[in-house]
């Protein structure tokens, strides 16, 4: 008896242990897919990839600019693609990655070159985005950014 | 007979934690007016358990405090507000958050001198121990500057 309730109480601690391996490594997947994700949204914004950006950003999109400007998804991938708007590079630094279930929130920074009247301006924003795992993958439903003081920006 | 009981329990549990409430819109959108409201009084007490301990909260000029710093400055009065209206304009449920986006309308005191600051704000609530805790607050003034 003592034997037959060894081995229940070690198969259900080996049950739990392999459920709670394949959860954390499954947490290291989506994480790096959202890293990943967040970096190629960067590049389309600046080669104005609209394809990319239809599937990287949520359809709910709220997408509000350091200046106040606030943008849904089909008015900013249209500002992008008719050149109203021109990232001419960007440097992201994500400085933190956290997931809550289906929600992720990055905190980060960039180095923005905007093209603006035939001049280029740097811009250095300090900026969080929301990220929701929706049909199996990270969508981008929100984001606020917020212009670094000039001792902050590095 | 332990052993049935220990392979119910295996399983009961987290069926239990799936069937225990959660917060919904309406208890969301209360947690969040509480927090606004905790602020206008610097009420250190309630605003201890609004926040969640992992706070990230970036202010309109991109700096950001975690929960012990917020709560600093909140009780040594370097954040102190005349006035905190909030409205609210999108709240999105997820399994355990909130995620809440809207306009702030603030007039707060520093070093004496009132100041007018109106913000966009975003807004990450995530639902532990039986309650709404706010994890994430991220602000972008509301004032349009000719840059993008």
């Amino acid at each position: 008896m003592n034997k037959r309730r060894t081995l229940t109480l070690f198969v259900i601690f080996a049950v739990a242990t392999i459920m709670s391996t394949l959860s954390f490594a499954k947490e290291d997947t989506r994480e790096t897919a959202l890293r990943s994700a967040e970096m190629s949204r960067f590049e389309a914004q600046v080669n104005a990839d609209a394809k990319t950006l239809e599937r990287l950003l949520d359809s709910n999109l709220e997408y509000v600019h350091s200046n106040g400007e606030l943008d849904t998804k089909a008015s900013f991938i249209e500002s992008l693609v008719s050149g109203k708007r021109d990232y001419v590079a960007s440097t992201a630094n994500i400085q933190g990655v956290r997931i809550l279930g289906d929600v992720a929130i990055i905190r980060g920074t960039a180095k923005v070159t905007v093209a603006d009247n035939g001049q280029s301006r740097e811009l250095d924003l300090g900026y969080t985005d929301i990220w929701v795992w929706k049909d199996k993958r990270w969508q981008m439903t929100a984001w606020r950014s917020a212009r670094m003081l000039p001792t902050a920006a590095k | 007979m332990r052993t049935p009981l220990l392979v119910v329990l295996l399983f009961a549990l987290p069926l239990a934690a799936l069937a225990s409430p959660r917060g919904d819109e309406a208890s969301a959108r209360a947690a969040l007016q509480a927090r606004f409201d905790a602020a206008l009084r610097a009420d250190v007490a309630a605003l201890e358990k609004l926040l969640a301990d992992d706070l990230e909260y970036c202010g309109v000029r991109a700096t950001c405090s975690t929960k012990a710093q917020y709560l600093e400055s909140v009780r040594n009065g370097t954040r102190k507000f005349r006035s905190l209206t909030p409205k609210v304009e999108r709240v999105t449920m997820y399994a355990d958050s909130a995620v809440l986006t809207g306009k702030v309308y603030s007039v707060s005191v520093v070093d004496g001198t009132e100041r007018n600051v109106d913000a966009y704000f975003l807004v990450v609530l995530a639902w532990r121990d039986g309650r709404w805790q706010m994890t994430n607050q991220s602000s972008t003034l509301l004032e349009a500057k000719p840059s993008t």
